[in-house]
């Protein structure tokens, strides 16, 4: 070989080594992360992932496989669940079913980051709250007292709530009307009392003449056609409103029956309308 | 409240004025005696008016038949949706003969002026007319002027269709000083409507004719003029209120302020117009002193539209005309 050609091969073979894929060989890892071994040669027939059920402490997948010679090359992911030293050869199998013996170990190692005996997954199981009778025993329980409690509320409750003080009775219209007649009657009345009293007139003719359903304007029309209404509040109607109240009015006369007027007075009278 | 009196014969003169007006009017409007004494209302107190009826009950017949009767200029503007507030107040037009801006006035400078259904128009043509009722002044361009006196709006509103309407907001419809709803003639009213509108007749134009409609009754010839009807304003003036009185309106206007069932109140406004249409109705019904009758017949048409239900009394299914009169007919405290 001419040394030029053999330091030109040289050259290419380092290239061609350098520009080949590193295989990944990770034998260690936390629990749950997924690691490969790769380009890894194993004797014998192929292999494939052997069954495994979901306590399985590694988790094996084959990723790929390559001949290599009578043997075969494999492309391996694993991920371990449980902490603790794991030979993947007990997790594959062979593809024509025959047994694995002969077989050199493939150990990985799975470290975890909590202490040992921290977790214990898939151990956790319910536990029933202690129950001395069955479930429709305590719905009929809940039922009953449900009742005696309505019970309780519609008749007892009531009774407690009951006022132990009357409320006070509002004075009535008789009550407000007797003194502001007086004042008036007297000429100590103010322009309020004044139109208080006119206002209680109206309620008060309004009651007897049974006009309650009417509304405001109707109800004084009402009045004002009414013979002993109407005269009244015609008279009342002159000395509060016009610019000069009639000279001959006797304030005292006209108002001398609202001086002892009763609450009775403002209900209706059957012998009117 | 203190006012010097009229004298008995030109308050005698002016009670005929009116009962003039009333009568030319009902010669023409049948059965619409209230309306025409809200109209006369709100035309002696130079307050404004808004009449909410279905259409078809004489509205404008009614407007036109006062202002043709007192003598007042009449416009009417059709509230529409595209309606601009130029075409109400007026707009500068640029003259192409002397090539500078010339002032067009609008329709609203008149004495009686027809707002046909105003919820139909924009809010912003809707305050350009409410801005005018305020300040009885308009300003077009730069310039501001005033507005005729007497002026008054009637304005109308369908309380029916109401899609594609601009519901008139609590403050501006606090301007209108009375609110009449109108209510369908009785039977025996239109019964007269019928009888008279078929005595109509034909009416002649040129080789051709028309039938003749309820505005070619009215005639030409106006019963009053602008002079009387000042001078019927000055009377209003001078109608008597007594302390009673204002002791009643401002008891009735508080009542709503307090009342469990009503989330708005009627506002000082109320209580004004209160105390001035009840003068006017007093002079209408010839005499010189309100009574607490003026104040109940009135009480509607001035305090409903400035009352507001809560929402509690609305659920109860209350409306507002059955509380007031709640609030008119309860017992004094």
């Amino acid at each position: 070989m001419k040394p030029g050609r053999g330091g030109a091969l040289l050259l290419l073979a380092s290239l061609a080594l350098a520009a080949a894929p590193q295989s990944r060989d990770e034998r260690s890892a936390s629990v749950g992360m997924r690691s490969r071994i790769e380009q890894v040669v194993l004797a014998g027939s192929e292999l494939v992932a052997a069954p495994t059920d979901h306590k399985a402490p590694v988790v094996l997948r084959v990723l790929a496989v390559w001949p290599h010679g009578e043997h075969h090359r494999y492309d391996l992911e694993w991920t371990g669940l449980v902490p603790g030293r794991h030979d993947l050869m007990q997790y594959l199998a062979r593809k024509d079913g025959s047994p694995t013996t002969g077989l050199a170990p493939l150990p990985v190692t799975v470290t975890s980051v909590l202490p040992h005996g921290a977790m214990d997954p898939g151990e956790a199981k319910p536990v029933a709250p202690p129950r001395s009778l069955g479930y429709s025993a305590l719905q009929i329980g809940v039922a009953v007292a449900w009742a005696i409690g309505l019970v309780l509320i519609l008749f007892v409750g009531r009774r407690w709530r009951r006022p132990r003080v009357a409320a006070p009775v509002p004075p009535s219209l008789a009550d407000r009307m007797r003194p502001l007649v007086e004042a008036v009657a007297g000429g100590e009345a103010d322009a309020a009392a004044k139109a208080e009293l006119e206002r209680l007139l109206v309620a008060f003719w309004r009651a007897r003449l049974g006009l309650r359903d009417r509304t405001a304007a109707a109800a004084v029309a009402a009045i004002r056609a009414d013979a002993e209404a109407g005269a009244l509040l015609r008279q009342v109607e002159a000395w509060l409103h016009q610019p000069t109240p009639p000279a001959a009015l006797d304030l005292a006369a006209l108002l001398q029956p609202y001086r002892t007027v009763a609450a009775a007075d403002f209900e209706a009278r059957s012998d009117v309308r | 409240m203190t006012a010097v009196q009229p004298s008995s014969a030109r308050f005698a003169e002016t009670r005929e004025f009116l009962h003039e007006i009333r009568s030319r009017v009902a010669s023409v409007v049948v059965g619409q005696d209230v309306v025409v004494e809200r109209v006369l209302i709100a035309l002696l107190t130079s307050g404004h008016l808004l009449l909410q009826g279905v259409p078809g009950l004489a509205k404008t017949l009614l407007v036109a038949a006062v202002s043709k009767t007192v003598d007042l200029a009449f416009a009417r503007i059709q509230f529409t949706i595209d309606l601009l507030p130029s075409d109400i107040v007026g707009s500068e037009i640029l003259d192409q003969k002397t090539h500078e801006f010339r002032t067009h006035k609008g329709p609203i400078f008149t004495n009686l002026l027809l707002a046909d259904e105003i919820n139909r128009a924009a809010p912003k043509v809707q305050s350009a007319l409410l801005e005018a009722m305020q300040e009885r002044r308009v300003t077009i361009g730069n310039q501001s002027y005033p507005l005729p006196a007497p002026f008054l709006v009637i304005a109308t509103q369908n309380p029916v269709e109401q899609a594609g309407t601009f519901e008139l907001p609590e403050a501006q419809l606090d301007r209108f000083m009375l609110l009449h709803r109108l209510e369908y003639l009785t039977p025996a009213d239109e019964k007269e409507v019928l009888r008279r509108n078929a005595a109509l007749g034909v009416r002649r134009d040129g080789k051709g004719a028309v039938a003749r409609t309820e505005f070619d009754v009215l005639g030409e010839q106006a019963s009053g003029s602008a002079d009387r009807l000042v001078r019927a304003m000055e009377d209003v003036q001078q109608v008597h209120v007594s302390e009673a009185f204002l002791e009643h309106t401002v008891e009735i206007v508080n009542r709503t302020r307090r009342h469990p069932k009503l989330e708005l109140g009627c506002s000082p406004r109320a209580g004004i117009s209160l105390v001035k249409a009840s003068r006017a109705r007093a002079l209408i019904h010839g005499r010189d002193y309100v009574l607490p009758e003026d104040l109940f017949a009135l009480a509607e048409d001035v305090m409903l539209h400035r009352m507001r239900l809560g929402y509690e009394a609305l659920a109860e299914g209350c409306t507002a005309p059955q509380v007031l009169q709640e609030i008119l007919t309860e017992s004094p405290r």
